[in-house]
């Protein structure tokens, strides 16, 4: 029993799940589900499909190379059984898995800063070319903190018996 | 000789059918059609065509049914003493004779009519001679009628006799009724012969074919024989008898040592010596069945010698072969069909011994002679005397030895399996030959998928040290990470400046809704200056509001506006205001100049009362009630309003025939209404 990973998006394919095409030249494709299935007959290129691993990997929106990746490699010829290294490899694929992903985030991350930048850049211009919106220059040449001035409200009690006819 | 195929006899008709289908032959193949005004030759010679065409049609018919049954002479002594047997000879070659008869009949009838047709001077006399000609052939057909039906009866059951070849090595298994022969040829061939408890369940002989040494061999099952003298015999026996006196065969003689057939070891012996003449020269076993029920060893002490006796002379046909030592294995051999217990072994010995023999007898004709040049045994020269056996290791000897020792004392799985209840019940552990490096790892099970990854993938001999360098190499790189994260901080906003951020956002957002309103009315709004508007934005104090929300003091600003304004009563409120001084309260003058001023800037519309503003003449109970019946007067009015009715009563139709409901052909369909 083995987990394939879909042919288009790159998922992992669990058993009971998707579709195994065997084509003439005796090539084998695993769909996950028939989204991959329909996409593949209609012959997109799942390099050019934003949501596949294979078009983030290939724009440089998810991490590519990594000391991670060597860990797994398909075996052709079966090792004999040895408890302990099994149980290590056991240990080892959690710890393994941990690293990867923290590695991947980190990619994003850092991906993601240079937006980050230039938008508080951004912020800081349009703070400074609207504050005229929410305070008088005037106001601001008075005081120059940001603090937002406050609305003067004049509550009186005889103006309220002199609305009530006007709004009934 | 002739080859004879008994299944390809051609259906012979019974009288009735043959008449029928020859004269309609007649009448179809031949011309039909004469009048008597034809030439008295022409008239002959239609008429006389058709005397020698029927002629010659059953003529035909006839000697193929000669030619087709098999001459008893010609063919096989087994199949000719078969056929006799069923059919009796004389009966069988007297029908060909009559069949023979009757054809030169038919040619002599027809010979004689055509004679006379020579000289027939009219139509009506031809006709009647050819009338008369048919009818003669006819009735000699009619009277071999039963003769026919007697000829295809025969050809049906010789079509159905089993194909055996005389002269291939067969095997020939005969004995008592009921001792098992038929049950043991179902067990050695893919024959299914019929077993049942009465005798004579098989009546006629049947043939199985079963193999040894790559060779075929032809088993043939007989019916059983009684004990009788050779003529009170009934056809089905002498079947059998037939079967031993002519076929070259190997003689499987099946004794019944318990009895349960119904006859005794004694009968079967006398049996046994009545018929041991047609052992002639044919390897004899005597093969000793059912011994579930009654092992050899246990029968009485005459049976025993009776048996013996019976072994004796068996191996004298040993002897009388080839000068081998004599071989007493071959000779008596016991088994039992029910629990398939030395059927295999006496298959076995049975077809060596058919083989030898016959290899014995090749060795011996002349044919041999032919073919012994082709065989060449290549011999080195002895280049002395001495002897040089096989050399062969001393381990591979010891290895050989131990292996038939282990051969023999290891338990097999299947044995283990019965031990244990079975296929059902037990199942074995696949895994108990493993070759570990612990042993008490065979039963374990490893996992063969771990959060979504194949564990096989992973598995590695170094896979620790790689795993500790692997996080080495993370610590370094997550130190690295923090250094530049440190970095990042400096840019960001305070606090303040995010929520002064946050309020231009809004701002802004609100002020493009507005505009997006705007625009989007802009057709249809007036443009109406701002004394006049309706909604009522303008005012002094919502200027107040939107100044002092910037952060500006609008005090200014206020009294200027309303010092500009334009108001009818402004003069007496400056008034009154001066001559009351500090002493009139503040609050009401603020609130009558309030009124005031609201009445003044709109002076030139009158201020219509709210809609739903109860008036007391009216008769409607409340504001909702009347808001109520407003909605319905305006509901009744909408329908009429949007079909440009006047009224109630308008009930102009502006054109009472449009034409494009009237004209026009449809793009699809039918224009049958309008």
């Amino acid at each position: 029993m083995r987990l394939e990973k879909c042919w288009f998006c790159s998922s992992t394919v669990y058993p009971g799940h998707g579709i195994q095409f065997v084509r003439n030249d005796a090539k084998i494709f695993h769909f996950c589900r028939s989204k991959c299935h329909k996409n593949f007959k209609m012959k997109r290129n799942p390099r050019k499909v934003k949501w596949t691993k294979a078009y983030r990997r290939l724009h440089g929106k998810d991490m590519t190379q990594d000391s991670t990746f060597e860990f797994e490699r398909k075996r052709n010829r079966p090792e004999r059984y040895d408890r302990n290294l099994a149980e290590n490899t056991l240990k080892a694929i959690k710890k393994i898995d941990k690293i990867r992903s923290d590695r991947a985030s980190d990619h994003i991350k850092n991906r993601l800063k240079t937006g980050k930048v230039q938008r508080q850049k951004e912020a800081r211009k349009q703070l400074e070319l609207g504050i005229h919106l929410v305070k008088a220059p005037l106001a601001l040449a008075q005081d120059s903190s940001l603090c937002l001035p406050k609305i003067k409200v004049n509550v009186s009690q005889a103006q309220t018996e002199e609305n009530q006819p006007m709004e009934d | 000789m002739v080859q004879y195929n008994f299944k390809k006899i051609t259906v012979v008709p019974n009288g009735k059918d043959f008449i029928d289908i020859i004269l309609s032959r007649t009448q179809r193949q031949t011309p039909t059609v004469v009048h008597k005004g034809y030439a008295i030759s022409r008239l002959r010679q239609f008429y006389m065509r058709k005397v020698k065409y029927t002629q010659q049609n059953f003529h035909e018919k006839l000697s193929t049914i000669i030619d087709e049954f098999p001459r008893l002479d010609d063919i096989h002594p087994f199949y000719g003493d078969l056929l006799h047997v069923l059919y009796n000879k004389d009966h069988y070659k007297l029908a060909l004779g009559q069949i023979n008869t009757a054809r030169n009949l038919i040619s002599k009838v027809a010979k004689d009519y055509v004679k006379l047709l020579k000289y027939g001077d009219s139509l009506y006399r031809c006709k009647s001679l050819k009338v008369a000609a048919l009818g003669r052939m006819c009735t000699v057909i009619k009277r071999i009628g039963p003769t026919l039906a007697y000829l295809e009866q025969i050809r049906q059951h010789m079509a159905r006799l089993p194909s055996i070849d005389p002269n291939t090595r067969t095997m020939l298994i005969c004995g008592y009724p009921n001792v098992g022969k038929s049950s043991f040829m179902n067990k050695i061939t893919r024959a299914d012969v019929d077993v049942q408890p009465y005798a004579f369940t098989t009546k006629s002989l049947f043939v199985g074919h079963t193999d040894y040494k790559y060779l075929r061999y032809q088993v043939i099952d007989t019916p059983g024989i009684l004990d009788r003298p050779f003529e009170d015999r009934n056809i089905i026996e002498m079947c059998s008898i037939t079967a031993l006196a002519h076929l070259r065969a190997a003689v499987l003689f099946f004794l019944d040592i318990s009895g349960s057939c119904g006859y005794s070891i004694a009968q079967q012996a006398a049996l046994f010596h009545s018929i041991k003449s047609l052992f002639m020269n044919k390897p004899l076993i005597i093969v000793c069945n059912k011994t579930d029920l009654q092992p050899l060893d246990g029968i009485f002490e005459e049976d025993r010698k009776l048996v013996m006796e019976m072994k004796a002379e068996a191996m004298k046909t040993v002897i009388g072969q080839g000068g081998e030592p004599t071989n007493e294995e071959g000779v008596l051999l016991t088994m039992s069909t029910l629990t398939e217990d030395g059927v295999i072994a006496v298959k076995n010995a049975a077809c060596e011994r058919l083989l030898n023999q016959r290899v014995e007898l090749k060795m011996k004709s002349k044919k041999i002679n032919d073919c012994l040049n082709r065989f060449h045994v290549a011999l080195p020269k002895p280049r002395d005397q001495k002897e040089r056996p096989a050399c062969i290791p001393q381990a591979v000897l010891e290895a050989k030895a131990k292996q038939a020792a282990e051969k023999e004392k290891r338990k097999t799985e299947k044995e283990l399996e019965d031990e244990y209840g079975g296929a059902g019940v037990y199942s074995a552990s696949l895994r108990k030959n493993y070759i570990l490096a612990n042993d008490e790892w065979k039963e374990d099970t490893m996992p063969e998928i771990l959060d979504g990854h194949n564990v096989y993938d992973f598995i590695d001999p170094d896979i620790l040290l790689r795993l500790e360098e692997l996080e080495r190499e993370e610590g370094l790189r997550q130190a690295e990470e923090e250094g530049d994260d440190f970095e990042m901080d400096g840019q960001e906003l305070s606090l303040e400046e995010q929520e002064a951020l946050a309020e231009i956002r809004k701002k802004k957002s609100l002020l493009i809704q507005q505009h997006r309103m705007k625009k989007s009315t802009a057709e249809s709004r007036p443009v109406v200056p701002r004394k006049f508007n309706t909604d009522r934005k303008f005012t002094t104090g919502r200027m107040g509001r939107q100044l002092s929300s910037l952060g500006l003091d609008p005090s200014l600003a206020i009294n200027r506006a309303r010092s500009k304004s334009r108001g009818r009563k402004r003069e007496r409120s400056v008034d009154k205001r001066e001559g009351d001084g500090g002493d009139a309260m503040d609050i009401d003058d603020n609130q009558a100049s309030k009124k005031l001023r609201l009445r003044s800037t709109s002076r030139s519309r009158s201020q219509s009362r709210p809609p739903g503003e109860v008036i007391p003449g009216e008769g409607l109970k409340d504001s909702a009630q009347k808001i109520k019946a407003i909605k319905l007067a305006k509901k009744s009015v909408l329908k009429r309003n949007k079909n440009a009715r006047r009224g109630e009563a308008d009930r102009v139709i502006p054109t009472l025939k449009p034409k494009h409901l009237f004209s026009g052909k449809r793009s699809i369909g039918k224009t049958q209404r309008r």
